[in-house]
């Protein structure tokens, strides 16, 4: 199979991760639970991946909470900061673990949307649509349709001015771009652990640069004779044994991309990624692309429903992702709705011989039609 | 042996102190704290010898690792609160 849906989780992990989880799983506890070996050989699992993120993120380790996945993230972050009938204003391209979650609490979002790979396009809308006293701007940093990059630190600095909270969604760019949120001036940063982290699933990140409210109440292995939880963080959202299997799979995740050059790995996807561009232009497909565009395509074959085309390319052996990707606001200000997109996406083990197979793969969908 | 126990807010604190205080060349143990120091149940305590809790005091506040108590451990196994 060639592997092109890491936008939904990086099917190939580095060897490391599948290792960590099942050494996790032989040899681990219940962390803070107890004082015996076992448990003491988890506590130091959780708090070495906790370190290794803290490292790639700039952030102290308490601040780095382990969530299920991002959508546990983004509903903490938001269940935080916002409530009914408040302002809060959210990009065009945001997926539904912000829109669902904020339509949970009765809130009705103001939308700030312009062209989607227009960078100074989009800062003015935001500029335009934040105002003092508004309870929350959240904002991707890469689309999960159309990979177009968003541009957070500018986002961060007219929040900064406005006195607003930002919450930013790094769903597809953890790994993959620098995530600075202590620069951005952000609140809370959201992430899963299992697409450009190279983690397992059931894996997440929430960075926490402000006090969170828990979303999950119970044990936490600390202060037990509190009925409340913990104000310190990460025991405040960490109720609950953790994945810790998972966690030291993500450890071994970070732990691959801190030992290499992160521009070399940015260079090489997008280089695979235009190169799938430049080969679907070619063969006549419809290809959504752009400046800055980071790991994900979205494109149509000419004449062809996207679901059907997508069934086409599993039967010969490739996997893509057809469909609105859990995000019909991002395809509304895109102008891809109703049908929506075929979407590639790409990771650092994806190979440029994939990229020649699928493109091989799309001429002859595009001939036999 | 340790013999000096500076109770802190959850394992990972104790954790990151442990790490200080191993970097700047304290001797240390992070453990489970004994009850009689761990009033709200469930806590962690860095295990150090007496002597250099003011040290490591100073280290952790610097690296923002609070710390809730100060313990000694007598002879007859009972402990003195010596601050903070």
């Amino acid at each position: 199979m060639i592997y092109l849906d890491n936008a939904a989780t990086t099917l190939r992990k580095p060897p490391q991760v599948e290792a960590a989880v099942l050494e996790a799983l032989r040899s681990c506890a219940n962390p803070g639970r107890g004082g015996h070996a076992a448990a003491a050989r988890a506590e130091e699992k959780v708090y070495g991946t906790r370190r290794l993120a803290a490292r790639l993120f700039g952030l102290e380790p308490e601040q780095i909470c382990f969530t299920a996945n991002a959508t546990e993230g983004l509903n903490i972050a938001l269940r935080t900061l916002v409530k009914p009938g408040t302002r809060v204003v959210i990009s065009g391209l945001e997926h539904n673990a912000v829109t669902r979650t904020l339509a949970g609490l009765g809130v009705e979002p103001v939308v700030a949307a312009a062209p989607l790979f227009d960078a100074a396009a989009w800062t003015e809308a935001f500029a335009e649509a934040l105002r003092p006293g508004a309870a929350a701007c959240v904002c991707l940093q890469v689309s999960n349709v159309f990979g177009a990059v968003l541009p957070v630190a500018e986002l961060g600095a007219l929040c900064a001015a406005r006195g607003v909270p930002l919450v930013v969604d790094a769903s597809q760019s953890a790994g993959l771009l620098p995530v600075r949120p202590a620069d951005w001036g952000a609140a809370f940063v959201a992430m899963p652990g299992h697409k450009g982290l190279l983690g397992p699933q059931g894996t997440g990140l929430l960075l926490c640069l402000e006090q969170p409210a828990p979303l999950r109440f119970g044990g936490t292995g600390s202060r037990s004779e509190d009925r409340r939880m913990p104000e310190e963080l990460p025991d405040r959202l960490e109720a609950g044994t953790l994945n810790v299997p998972g966690i030291a799979g993500l450890g071994a995740g970070l732990r691959w991309l801190l030992a290499r050059d992160p521009s070399a790995l940015r260079r090489n996807e997008t280089a695979l990624l235009r190169r799938a561009a430049r080969g679907l232009e070619g063969l006549g497909a419809r290809v959504w692309t752009g400046p800055g565009q980071t790991g994900v395509l979205s494109f149509r074959l000419p004449g062809r429903d996207c679901e059907t085309a997508a069934s086409a390319y599993a039967a010969r052996g490739i996997a893509l992702r057809a469909g609105l990707h859990c995000a019909p606001l991002a395809h509304r200000t895109g102008g891809t709705l109703p049908e929506g997109t075929l979407r590639l996406s790409v990771s650092p083990l994806t190979r440029e011989s994939e990229i020649e197979g699928f493109l091989s793969v799309s001429e002859a969908l595009i001939r036999k039609k | 042996m340790y013999d000096m126990y500076l109770t802190v807010r959850s394992v990972t604190r104790g954790q990151k102190g442990r790490d200080v205080l191993s970097r700047a060349g304290l001797r240390c143990a992070l453990v489970r704290a004994p009850r009689a120091i761990a009033p709200g149940g469930c806590a962690y305590a860095l295990a150090l010898r007496r002597g250099d809790e003011a040290r490591a005091l100073r280290l952790l506040e610097r690296a923002g690792v609070p710390v809730e108590g100060c313990w000694i451990s007598g002879a007859d196994g009972r402990f003195e609160r010596v601050g903070p």
